[in-house]
C-alpha cells in the first residue's frame, strides 16, 4: 500500500507538468495539509520543552553544518521540530539571518516567546513566517541553508516541495532534510490491522504512507540537488504502553492527516490494538517499544565550483596506458 | 517604545524585500499599512500579518476584487493551484 501511495505522488506531480486541463481532478490529495496544521496547532501546546526524539534527530542533522567548510549567513527553517532546530542553530555565529516557516501559527508563536525569553546575546537576526512548504513563500536564489526536520513527510507533493526549496537556495547552497521513513511505527501498523480484522472484519489506513530509503535518493536527483547524500537512522523508543505512545505522536503532531482517513475509531478497537500490541512486541521488562526510521537527505544547488563527472566518451587515455605508466613507475 | 515599533518595521521590511515572495505568484509582496497585511498585487490577494509574524499560507489569503469577494475561499485555493502548477511546468 505504502509503495502505491508514494506511486501517486510521483504521479500526480508528474501529471501537472504534461497538461493542466485536468490537473485539478488527477491531483491527489493524500494528505489533509488543513489537520496537520490543526495537529500542529495542537501540539504547540503539548509539546514537552526538551522532547529527547525531536533533539536527538535535530542534533544528527545539525551535525551534518559541523562537517561542512562553508558558512551559511541566511538560513530556513521549514516546519517539524523547530524549536530543537531554531535553538541549536541560534548558537551559530556564522548564520547571520534566520527564517523560521511553519504551516501552524501557534507553533511559531511558542517559538518567538521562546526566543525572546532566552534574551538573546547573539547578533542572530530571527524571523518567522506562516508558511505552506508546498507553496513556499521565499524569493529565489534568496537563502544559503535551507533545513526541514521532520516536516516535509507531510506534504502531498514531496518532489514539488523540495524543487520549490531548490529554488529558494542561492548556487552553491546547502539543503538538510529529515524525514520519517517507512519502517516508522511498523508496530503499530501490524497492531492496528490485526485488531481491525478482528473487530471490524477489515481495515482501513491508520498510519500515513511514509517514503522508502530507495525513493530518497530519487528525490534529491529529482528535485536537481547535485552531490545527493541519503543515511538512515533508526532510533526505537520505549513506552510504558501503547497508549502513551499515542499521547506522544500527538505531543509531536504526529498523527494520522489522511484526507481519506475514517474519523471513526471505535473504543473496543483501540483497546484491542494497545493489547495486541503489548502482547506481539512487549519486550520482558514490560515496556513496549516503537521504531522511528529517519532519513537523513543532504544536496546542493549547482555551482561550478563543484565536482561533476565528465562528459561521457569525452576521455582521451586508455585505462591500458594508465596502467602501463603506472605499473612502470612503481 | 517608538523606537522599538521603528525597528520591528524596519527589519519587517528587509525581511519583506530580502526574502519574501507570494507563496503562488512567486512575484513581490507590498506592505499595507493601512490594513497591516501583505498584498500580492499580481493575484490580487492579501495575507494577513498576526502579532508580527506574515501568514502566506494560501489559505489565510482573501482576494481582494469585490466581485470575487462573494466566492468562498476554496476557490482560490484551487484557481492557485492550476496557477502555480501553470509555473512548475
Amino acid at each position: 500500500m505504502m509503495r502505491r501511495t508514494l506511486f501517486s505522488l510521483f504521479r500526480s506531480s508528474s501529471s501537472s507538468s504534461s497538461s493542466s486541463s485536468f490537473s485539478t481532478n488527477s491531483k491527489v490529495n493524500i494528505f489533509d495539509r488543513q489537520l496537520k496544521r490543526n495537529q500542529r496547532d495542537r501540539a504547540a501546546w503539548l509539546m514537552p520543552q526538551n522532547d529527547p526524539l525531536l533533539h536527538t534527530v535535530a542534533d544528527n542533522l545539525l551535525d551534518r553544518l559541523q562537517d561542512v567548510k562553508k558558512t551559511f549567513p541566511s538560513a530556513l527553517c521549514l516546519g517539524g521540530s523547530l524549536q530543537a532546530i531554531t535553538r541549536s542553530l541560534r548558537t551559530r555565529d556564522a548564520i547571520q539571518k534566520l527564517i523560521v516557516m511553519d504551516a501552524s501559527y501557534d507553533m511559531l508563536q511558542r517559538c518567538q516567546n521562546d526566543y525572546h525569553a532566552s534574551n538573546n546575546p547573539d547578533n542572530t537576526e530571527t524571523m518567522f513566517v506562516v508558511g505552506d512548504e508546498e507553496f513556499l513563500p521565499i524569493k529565489e536564489n534568496s537563502v544559503d541553508l535551507v533545513i526541514s526536520c521532520l516536516g516535509l513527510h507531510w506534504t502531498n507533493d514531496l518532489p514539488g516541495a523540495m524543487i520549490q526549496s531548490m529554488l529558494a537556495l542561492k548556487p552553491d547552497g546547502l539543503f538538510l532534510a529529515a524525514i520519517l521513513g517507512g519502517e516508522t511505527l511498523k508496530e503499530l501498523r501490524i497492531a492496528c490491522t490485526v485488531a481491525q480484522m478482528e473487530r471490524e472484519g477489515g481495515i482501513s489506513p491508520r498510519i500515513s504512507p511514509l517514503a522508502q530509503v530507495r525513493d530518497a535518493g530519487n528525490l534529491l536527483t529529482r528535485a536537481g540537488f547535485n552531490l545527493p547524500g541519503v543515511d538512515v537512522d533508526e532510533y526505537t523508543v520505549k513506552y510504558e504502553s501503547a497508549l502513551e505512545l499515542i499521547e506522544h505522536l500527538r505531543a509531536m503532531g504526529e498523527t494520522n492527516a489522511l484526507s481519506q482517513m475514517n474519523t471513526m475509531l471505535k473504543r473496543d478497537t483501540a483497546l484491542a490494538t494497545a493489547a495486541i500490541y503489548d502482547s506481539m512486541f512487549a519486550s520482558e521488562d514490560g515496556t513496549v517499544p516503537a521504531t522511528f526510521q529517519v532519513i537523513y537527505m543532504t544536496g546542493w544547488k549547482e555551482h561550478s565550483s563543484q565536482q561533476k563527472p565528465k562528459r561521457r566518451g569525452s576521455a582521451t587515455v586508455s585505462f591500458k596506458d594508465i596502467q602501463t605508466q603506472f605499473g612502470n613507475q612503481s | 517604545m517608538v523606537r522599538v515599533s521603528k525597528e520591528i518595521m524596519q527589519k519587517a521590511a528587509t525581511l519583506l524585500s530580502d526574502f519574501l515572495v507570494c507563496p503562488l505568484s512567486k512575484q513581490p509582496l507590498r506592505y499595507c499599512e493601512e490594513s497591516s497585511s501583505l498584498i500580492s498585487d499580481t493575484i490580487a490577494v492579501s495575507f494577513p500579518i498576526k502579532n508580527g509574524i506574515p501568514c502566506l499560507v494560501p489559505r489565510d489569503g482573501k482576494i481582494l476584487d469585490e466581485e470575487d469577494a462573494s466566492k468562498p475561499d476554496n476557490n482560490l485555493y484551487d484557481a492557485v493551484n492550476e496557477e502555480n502548477k501553470g509555473r512548475n511546468s
